[in-house]
């Protein structure tokens, strides 16, 4: 593997940053899992509504939810960046880690079949196969990402 | 003290802190239990307070009950944990706030599901009571309040170091 970008990500000012005190690698991960309870909050109340758990009319809170989910994630995302920054070479190689990045992939993907496809269905009380498919999907998915999330440090090879 | 040595000695112990799998699965159960209790709860603590709108009465109680779940699995893996490392986590006080904010928190939640229980409305949730509305809002301090504490026993005691 090319090491020279994680060399050069290693050397930037951000990366720098977080490892400058010993007090903010501990706050991104309080953040990090703050923000990670709300979104898996939110797309829980949405994924449940998918797959029929409840089959109330809901396309006004299932907006609002969609909007908080992408604020946590964009916390979550950013924190995340963030520790890649400060111990790049803990990523490299790291099963785990891929394998996380390609279930965020697939739960975003996933999350775009839904807007496109099936965003019409929460407006009424019906319950749909592809739904039901999108709603635990997004649940697996996801509770995929948590998983592999936490195997990050276990399967660190540097 | 003893028994928490003598836990710590277990063949289970062993395997947690020595396995490929023992340790990383159970805190990442642990992690996903957390997710779950800690997301709900926060989502009907907005609902009850108004912040989004949607639910009809009945569901409440069955959300809180999917968050009781993930607080089993918590509980579980956050034992099975307890049990592998009993003696150093006992003596760290950051990880007694997280206990104490875990009491606080479950206990909340399992008495709003069973104070929400009996409200067999059919319309949305609009006049829900302050106690809940209040008693919610506590319950969403002392979770997050848990989850930041969780996340600083590693960096305030001598436990993973």
């Amino acid at each position: 593997m090319n090491l020279s970008i994680f060399a050069w990500i290693s050397d930037t000012p951000v990366a720098a940053w977080v490892i400058s005190s010993a007090y903010i690698w501990p706050i991104l991960e309080c953040i990090h899992f703050v923000s990670l309870c709300v979104l898996i909050g939110s797309l829980l109340v949405i994924d449940l509504r998918l797959i029929g758990f409840y089959r109330e009319r809901c396309a006004s809170m299932v907006k609002f939810l969609i909007r908080l989910s992408l604020m946590a994630f964009i916390a979550n995302f950013a924190t995340g960046l963030l520790f890649f920054a400060g111990n790049t070479f803990k990523y490299i190689d790291n099963v785990a880690f891929e394998i996380k990045l390609v279930l965020m992939m697939a739960a975003g993907i996933n999350a775009l079949f839904y807007k496109v496809r099936l965003g019409h269905l929460v407006d009424t009380e019906e319950v749909s196969w592809g739904s039901i498919s999108v709603g635990y999907l997004s649940l697996l998915l996801w509770g995929g990402v948590i998983i592999c999330g936490r195997m990050i440090t276990f399967y660190a090879t540097y | 003290m003893k028994f928490l040595s003598y836990l710590e000695a277990s063949a289970f112990s062993e395997w947690v802190l020595t396995s490929m799998l023992g340790f990383p699965t159970l805190i990442a159960l642990h992690s996903v239990g957390m997710a779950v209790a800690v997301g709900l709860s926060f989502m009907v603590t907005l609902h009850l307070n108004r912040v989004f709108i949607g639910f009809k009465a009945q569901l409440i109680p069955r959300l809180l009950g999917i968050a009781v779940w993930g607080f089993i699995l918590n509980l579980i893996t956050g034992l099975a944990l307890f049990v592998s490392r009993g003696p150093e986590y006992i003596e760290s006080y950051i990880f007694l706030i997280k206990m104490l904010l875990v009491v606080i928190s479950a206990m909340i939640l399992f008495w709003l599901r069973q104070y929400l229980r009996p409200m067999n409305l059919t319309t949305e949730v609009s006049v829900a009571d302050r106690t809940a509305k209040n008693i919610s809002l506590i319950s969403t301090v002392t979770w997050f309040g848990a989850v930041i504490a969780g996340r600083l026993i590693a960096y305030l005691s001598e436990i993973y170091r």
